[in-house]
């Protein structure tokens, strides 16, 4: 294979990264408002969010696709293949967010919001100076594990033309006729991508265990 | 225990000339026409049908120092987190001061806000914060509930980690420090907020008994600054002699209670007897 098939890969790169990065950021914003909609004390509001996380994770992420791109894109309204696939992936990833979210409250011990209640400290402190930095933690794995699964997830984005890193591998194998290198290539890249964030996942975490060794 | 209090050695507890002064404390509340700081009138607590506080009344003078003794069941954990609603009543009064609530009526925030205002808390389990130094456990709620500044609640924090014998833990994190450290530091927390009365829940149930010892040994410093308390505990010493009084409960009941020495030296009641033989025999 020539430098230039691999630069022909290589140009898939950025769109993997954008849509992986703004996937996930959005899922971790809107996973917050979700799981405090999930956890909230209005039942209606609590079932709302609980149907709609059930309803997004159920749902294949290729169909999600499908529907907001073919679906929602071509009826309702028009939207950009690549636009598509990050709003599908941001739902996707907020509902898994906002799970990975709540099972890290749920681990912080009762002790903790008793003695915020006994000190008289608002809501919003026990949660923004008490609660929310320790779950953060507890979070902190499994939100990295997530970011490297959604990476991979990002290549049913080629299903709808986003120009990622397997559209560009399926075109250059259609062109070659040389399948394995390619798709190895294109796996290589994948593989190089997910490292970086399980060292830094790893860094973070022994950081604050260090810090709060108990 | 007196003499094991004496010894504490680097961690020894120390006085300022602030708390030796304030330690002039009033002659107990016996016999003196005064009202009571803390009153309960027939507080009641369900879990289902089962009834863990039946209707208990009771009243606790300013600067009494008042231990709650009792077989495990009796409700006196419960008793002691009602009061500052941790745990909130469903039936009865509590009042603190001048506020009165009525358990009948669910309490709004702000009433909350203002009963938990006076009220200080310590816990079996300790329950520091773990991401935050020791210092910033103390200062937290001085910032946060009275609007202290930083600096104004650092220096208060200081003060209060000095008297607990702490000081030289300000930057550590909770977890690098013992047991009886942390509850010290849970006790300096409390006292953070200025509350006019101190509740411990076991505070000393989980520590090993020389760790104990430092954790009573501050109580009874604190008890001598002429400090409100009740103090739910298994600790037979602390009873007899440093509270001024006992409450015995059994089945969210109250058996027996009066002044410490009599309640525990000469019990009226047979659950009492009973009680206090089952705890000498251990």
């Amino acid at each position: 294979m020539s430098t230039a098939d691999v630069f022909a890969i290589l140009r898939g790169l950025p769109w993997t990264v954008a849509l992986t990065l703004g996937a996930f950021l959005a899922g971790a914003v809107l996973g917050m408002p979700l799981v405090a909609a999930r956890q909230s004390r209005i039942l209606p509001l609590r079932i709302v969010a609980m149907v709609l996380i059930q309803i997004v994770r159920g749902i294949p992420p290729i169909l999600w696709l499908f529907i907001i791109f073919f679906g929602l894109g071509m009826s309702v309204f028009p939207i950009s293949p690549f636009n598509a696939a990050l709003a599908g992936l941001g739902l996707i990833a907020a509902a898994n967010m906002a799970e990975i979210y709540r099972g890290a409250l749920a681990s912080i011990h009762f002790g903790q919001w008793e003695a915020s209640s006994a000190l008289n400290l608002g809501r919003w402190s026990t949660l923004t100076d008490v609660v929310a930095p320790q779950a953060f933690r507890v979070a902190l794995p499994s939100a990295a594990s997530y970011l490297i699964g959604l990476m991979k997830e990002t290549a049913v984005a080629s299903t709808i033309g986003v120009s990622e890193l397997a559209f560009q591998g399926n075109q250059l194998s259609q062109l070659t006729f040389r399948g394995l290198e390619v798709f190895a290539l294109v796996g290589m890249f994948y593989i190089l991508l997910s490292l970086p964030v399980a060292w830094l996942s790893r860094v973070a975490d022994s950081y604050l265990q260090a810090k709060v060794a108990r | 225990m007196d003499g094991a209090v004496l010894h504490l050695g680097s961690g020894k507890p120390t006085m300022t000339e602030d708390d030796a002064l304030a330690a002039k404390r009033m002659p107990s509340a016996k016999g003196r026409a005064r009202k009571p700081l803390i009153k309960l009138d027939k507080l009641s607590k369900h879990y289902g049908n089962h009834t863990v506080l039946d209707g208990i009344d009771l009243e606790v003078m300013p600067g009494e120092v008042l231990a709650i003794i009792g077989p495990s069941g009796s409700g006196k954990s419960t008793l002691l987190r009602c009061i500052n609603y941790l745990e909130p009543p469903d039936g009865g009064h509590v009042t603190i001061g001048d506020i009165s609530l009525n358990a009948a009526a669910p309490a709004g925030r702000s009433e909350l806000s203002t009963l938990r205002r006076s009220v200080g808390m310590v816990f079996q389990s300790f329950n520091l914060f773990p991401h935050m130094t020791v210092l910033r456990n103390v200062s937290l709620a001085q910032e946060r509930v009275l609007g202290r500044s930083r600096r104004n609640a650092d220096d208060r924090s200081m003060q209060l980690l000095k008297r607990v014998g702490l000081a030289d833990k300000a930057q550590q994190y909770p977890g690098r420090c013992s047991g009886g450290q942390q509850q010290r530091i849970a006790i300096a927390r409390a006292l953070a907020l200025d509350p006019e009365v101190m509740l411990f829940d076991e505070p000393t149930s989980a520590l090993d008994p020389e760790l104990g010892l430092e954790v009573l040994a501050v109580m009874r410093e604190l008890a001598e600054t002429g400090m409100t308390m009740i103090v739910v505990t298994h600790e037979m010493s602390f009873a007899e002699n440093v509270s001024d009084t006992v409450m015995i409960m059994a089945d969210g009941k109250i058996i027996e209670k009066g002044p410490s020495a009599d309640v525990m030296r000469n019990p009226q009641q047979e659950r009492t007897k009973r009680f206090l033989r089952a705890v000498h025999d251990r």
